[in-house]
């Protein structure tokens, strides 16, 4: 065995949400079966952005916001990998929001593992997009498994909690089968408090309201889970589980109609087209 | 009546609002010429909407191979009178206008005396006779056959050439418009027989008609370039197109992102997976894209970046060409990394640079830049067909899984003589590595640890010194060792070969050079500098960017004359030899007019 990277310790605070988060990928990650070969895991900019670097996969540190164009350039060109992208509330939700929307749009087969701790811990506390307004600023935060489910491509939005490693456990091995089912984008947003400087752990355990445990909840249903997620938010909760999902068809099956598109494994010479190349000329020809 | 001029050298603009057809009639000459075996040079300038403002399209056909537009045209084709006002003044002496008179008579003051003026009102026949404004081209060109002196087989063979799109109907409806500008131009007594000029027949080799935007595109899908995002922006919103219809069918993908960060940030996802991969734009665009570039240069991925310069500052003329970004291309983006930066001179370079940058990628892992200029980008011009069998496809220094278990250990950023690291992708058994822009030690682990700063920082400039020798030369042209030197890049290359030409015509003697690799500076170039006692550098910007990165590089200041332009228009060949002449002090001591000598 060729002896890549070790694993580091890791830069969280003891307690942070975060560890929850890794050893729940790890264990679908495994009970899956997957090749560490053929995994990628992406993660941007802040705490949860070292993430990859205890997972034993391919892993890269993205710029800032920009996980989930380089996690799409990846499974475009290689439909073949389990592509695992994740990062923080401002990685996701501030500078990146604009690919979010996007994302949801196109719904490739992508898991986006948003680790949600309402606060910029890495540099030192400052407000994030999903910091109550109430406490800390003058603007209304912002709720991505909302802004989901408004965006029509989207397929699967869950949200799971640190604290309730179980739900999360489960969460993760839905979405990666999602995901990898050709169903297409799998995000989950993870309530994973910052030890720090917005510890939330008590706060947020008594706010969880799991919809799954709701057996007449249906999680088909795109209508019924805005309602429900808001009627829970009314009431001063925090709707979780699998809020919804449907069988949609992933971004990289559409474009390559089925077949086995692969661009990072298509042969580079020139003389495996050459008289096809010679005919794109001739069009050009006076 | 005298004998027909033979032309040689057919300048001709058709000018009107936009969404008139300037482009048909120029394209029904560009079918003519190219069948009398002409070398063709084609360039458009539009305002930057969808319809109307001022819109013309330019043709020279020649005998000889030009790169630019001649200093007249020998006929304007005019629709209304702003194209008169704006372009009137660039008619040659002797030279030939038609114009629209739909909407009443000729203010010709903008032309010269011995231009010869036919009005026409081809819009109100059309309208008229065939109930379509869009015929009146068809009608123009019943003229214009008549001045070119063509038959009617050959001129409405060109016709259809050009038509062939169209449903028949069509056609023959524009056969009729053709029919009716013959017999408009029999009432004003341009019989057969009776045109000012004739075409020429020429044998030459076959050739093919692109623009640098395609013969780049193309370059790099022959190298194997699989993977292209771009977001629409002029002048290089081409290569995305390109790719669009080509890609797909080839196993590639090319991808409309939803801005130039997405583009950018998507090319380096899919260059991770060994996938060749191009991104494109235009200034604004690309200074958008130059974190991802940066980033492409410290966590060492390969990627290809193209930036189609236009005028700017901000989003500046987005229709003119400039070559305002030489500084953002070399200098721009945050710290230090390595980079290559190519700078074709028309379609062949393009096709053949692009090819090379995307190869060059692959063997050093990091951003190689392309410099195109909106004229190189988007005019089109004959040249020889591409060489595809001389293109070789280099996989750098890629490792197999078989590779990987021959070792003990696979670091992603191992330290190498020439600083490139063996690297494998995803999918490669036991390949697992980190990649990331932040400093790190070999594994890819982040670390500040000074000396790992030092050794990893080093690494990856010793990539550049390690293809130094080997990067393209330039292209010389004129008298070898003369004492008079002019040097360009892009666009210049057309404008200064063709004024180079005229000067040895005249006596003077001058060589050029076009360098092709920018950055780092060529040695070639340096020694060119070196070795005459003035040259001039041609360049589209308002401060002389070229110039002042060769005196960085090292060249003698003081022997750099400066000929620039920044009004959106490019220089014409009897502009530059009148500041070549007065630059280098050929007749008398007075400095070119943008000499910052």
């Amino acid at each position: 065995m060729t002896r890549t990277f070790d694993f580091t310790n890791t830069i969280w605070c003891a307690g942070c949400g975060h560890f929850g988060v890794r050893n729940a990928l790890v264990a679908g990650l495994t009970r899956m079966e997957i090749p560490a070969h053929e995994t990628m895991v992406l993660a941007g900019i802040g705490c949860s952005g070292t993430l990859q670097n205890n997972v034993r996969a391919y892993g890269y540190h993205a710029l800032h916001g920009r996980v989930l164009p380089a996690a799409l350039g990846v499974k475009l060109s290689n439909p073949d990998l389990t592509v695992v992208a994740a990062g923080g509330d401002g990685d996701g939700y501030a500078i990146g929001a604009g690919h979010l929307v996007h994302t949801f749009k196109r719904n490739p087969g992508i898991v986006y593992l948003l680790m949600n701790n309402a606060v910029y811990g890495l540099t030192k506390g400052q407000d994030s997009p999903t910091a109550e307004p109430m406490d800390r600023g003058a603007e209304e935060s912002l709720d991505g498994i909302a802004l989901g489910l408004a965006l029509a491509g989207s397929s699967f939005l869950a949200r799971g909690f640190s604290g309730a490693p179980g739900q999360l456990d489960r969460l993760i091995l839905a979405a990666l089968e999602h995901a990898r089912s050709g169903r297409g984008f799998a995000f989950v947003e993870i309530l994973s408090p910052c030890v720090t400087y917005n510890d939330t752990y008590a706060e947020w355990a008594g706010q969880v309201v799991d919809l799954n445990a709701d057996p007449e909840y249906d999680r088909f249903d795109r209508s019924q889970a805005f309602a429900r997620i808001h009627e829970v938010a009314d009431a001063g909760g925090i709707a979780t589980g699998l809020i919804y999902e449907n069988r949609g068809t992933a971004m990289e099956t559409r474009m390559y109609a089925g077949e086995t598109a692969s661009p990072a494994n298509q042969p580079t010479e020139v003389a495996s087209h050459l008289d096809d190349y010679r005919a794109l000329m001739a069009q050009y020809a006076v | 009546m005298s004998a027909p001029k033979l032309m040689l050298d057919f300048n001709a603009m058709v000018a009107g609002q936009g969404g008139d057809g300037s482009l048909t009639v120029i394209s029904i000459l560009t079918e003519l010429l190219a069948r009398r075996g002409y070398h063709l040079f084609m360039s458009r300038n539009v305002a930057s909407r969808i319809k109307g403002g001022l819109a013309a399209a330019m043709l020279r056909g020649s005998v000889v191979r030009r790169g630019c537009r001649g200093d007249h045209y020998d006929l304007l084709v005019a629709f209304d009178q702003e194209a008169i006002d704006r372009s009137g003044s660039e008619v040659a002496d002797g030279g030939v206008v038609i114009y629209d008179a739909s909407d009443g008579p000729l203010d010709r003051s903008a032309l010269a005396e011995t231009v010869r003026v036919f009005e026409v009102p081809f819009g109100r026949f059309a309208v008229r006779d065939l109930s379509r404004d869009l015929f009146k081209n068809s009608l123009s060109f019943g003229v214009i056959s008549r001045l070119l002196g063509l038959e009617q087989d050959e001129a409405e063979a060109c016709l259809r050439h050009t038509l062939s799109r169209l449903p028949e109907r069509l056609i023959a409806l524009n056969l009729t418009a053709f029919q009716r500008g013959l017999d408009f131009a029999d009432e004003i007594g341009l019989h057969r027989g009776a045109g000012a000029w004739q075409v020429d027949k020429v044998e030459r080799e076959p050739q093919i008609l692109i623009t640098g935007n395609d013969a780049l595109a193309f370059g790099f899908m022959a190298a194997g370039g699989r993977f292209y995002a771009g977001y629409p922006i002029t002048p290089a919103t081409e290569i995305l197109e390109f790719l669009q219809k080509h890609l797909p069918a080839r196993g590639g993908v090319a991808l409309q992102a939803e801005d130039e960060l997405a583009a950018v940030n998507m090319a380096l996802g899919a260059a991770m997976t060994g996938t060749r991969s191009m991104v494109g734009s235009s200034s604004p665009g690309y200074s958008l894209m130059q974190e991802g570039i940066v980033h492409a240069g410290s966590a060492e991925i390969p990627l290809v970046i193209v930036d189609s310069q236009r005028a700017g500052p901000s989003t500046g003329m987005p229709t003119k060409p400039e070559q305002s970004d030489i500084d953002m291309m070399i200098y721009g983006g945050n710290g230090e990394f390595p980079r290559i930066v190519l700078a074709p001179g028309g379609p062949r370079d393009c096709f053949e640079l692009s090819a090379l940058a995307t190869n060059l990628a692959q063997r050093l892992q990091c951003p190689i830049i392309i410099a195109l200029d909106q004229a190189i980008a988007q005019d089109s011009r004959t040249v020889a067909f591409f060489d595809l069998e001389e293109l070789e496809a280099d996989p750098g220094a890629r490792l197999s899984a078989d590779d990987l278990r021959a070792r003990n250990t696979y670091g992603r950023y191992e330290v190498t003589d020439d600083g490139v690291s063996p690297w494998a992708v995803p999918g490669t058994p036991g390949g697992m590595n980190l990649i990331t822009g932040n400093e790190r030690n070999a594994w890819g682990l982040v670390s500040t640890d000074p000396k790992v700063r030092k050794t990893m920082a080093d690494k990856r400039m010793r990539k550049v010194e390690s293809i130094q020798h080997e990067l393209p030369d330039g292209r010389r042209f004129g008298t070898a060792g003369a004492d008079v030197g002019v040097l360009g890049i892009g666009m210049q290359l057309g404008v200064m070969s063709e004024a180079v030409e005229r000067l040895a015509d005249q006596g003077i003697a001058v060589e050029g050079l076009q360098p092709r690799t920018l950055w780092p500076v060529h040695g070639e170039t340096l020694d060119f500098i070196a070795s005459h006692s003035r040259v001039i550098v041609v360049e589209q910007n308002q401060e002389g960017q070229l110039r002042r990165l060769l005196m960085a590089a090292g060249a003698d200041g003081a022997k750099l004359e400066s000929a620039r332009k920044y009004d959106g228009v490019p220089f014409r060949p009897a502009e530059l030899v009148d500041q070549i002449i007065r630059g280098a002090g050929l007749t008398d001591n007075e400095p070119a007019m943008g000499s910052v000598a």
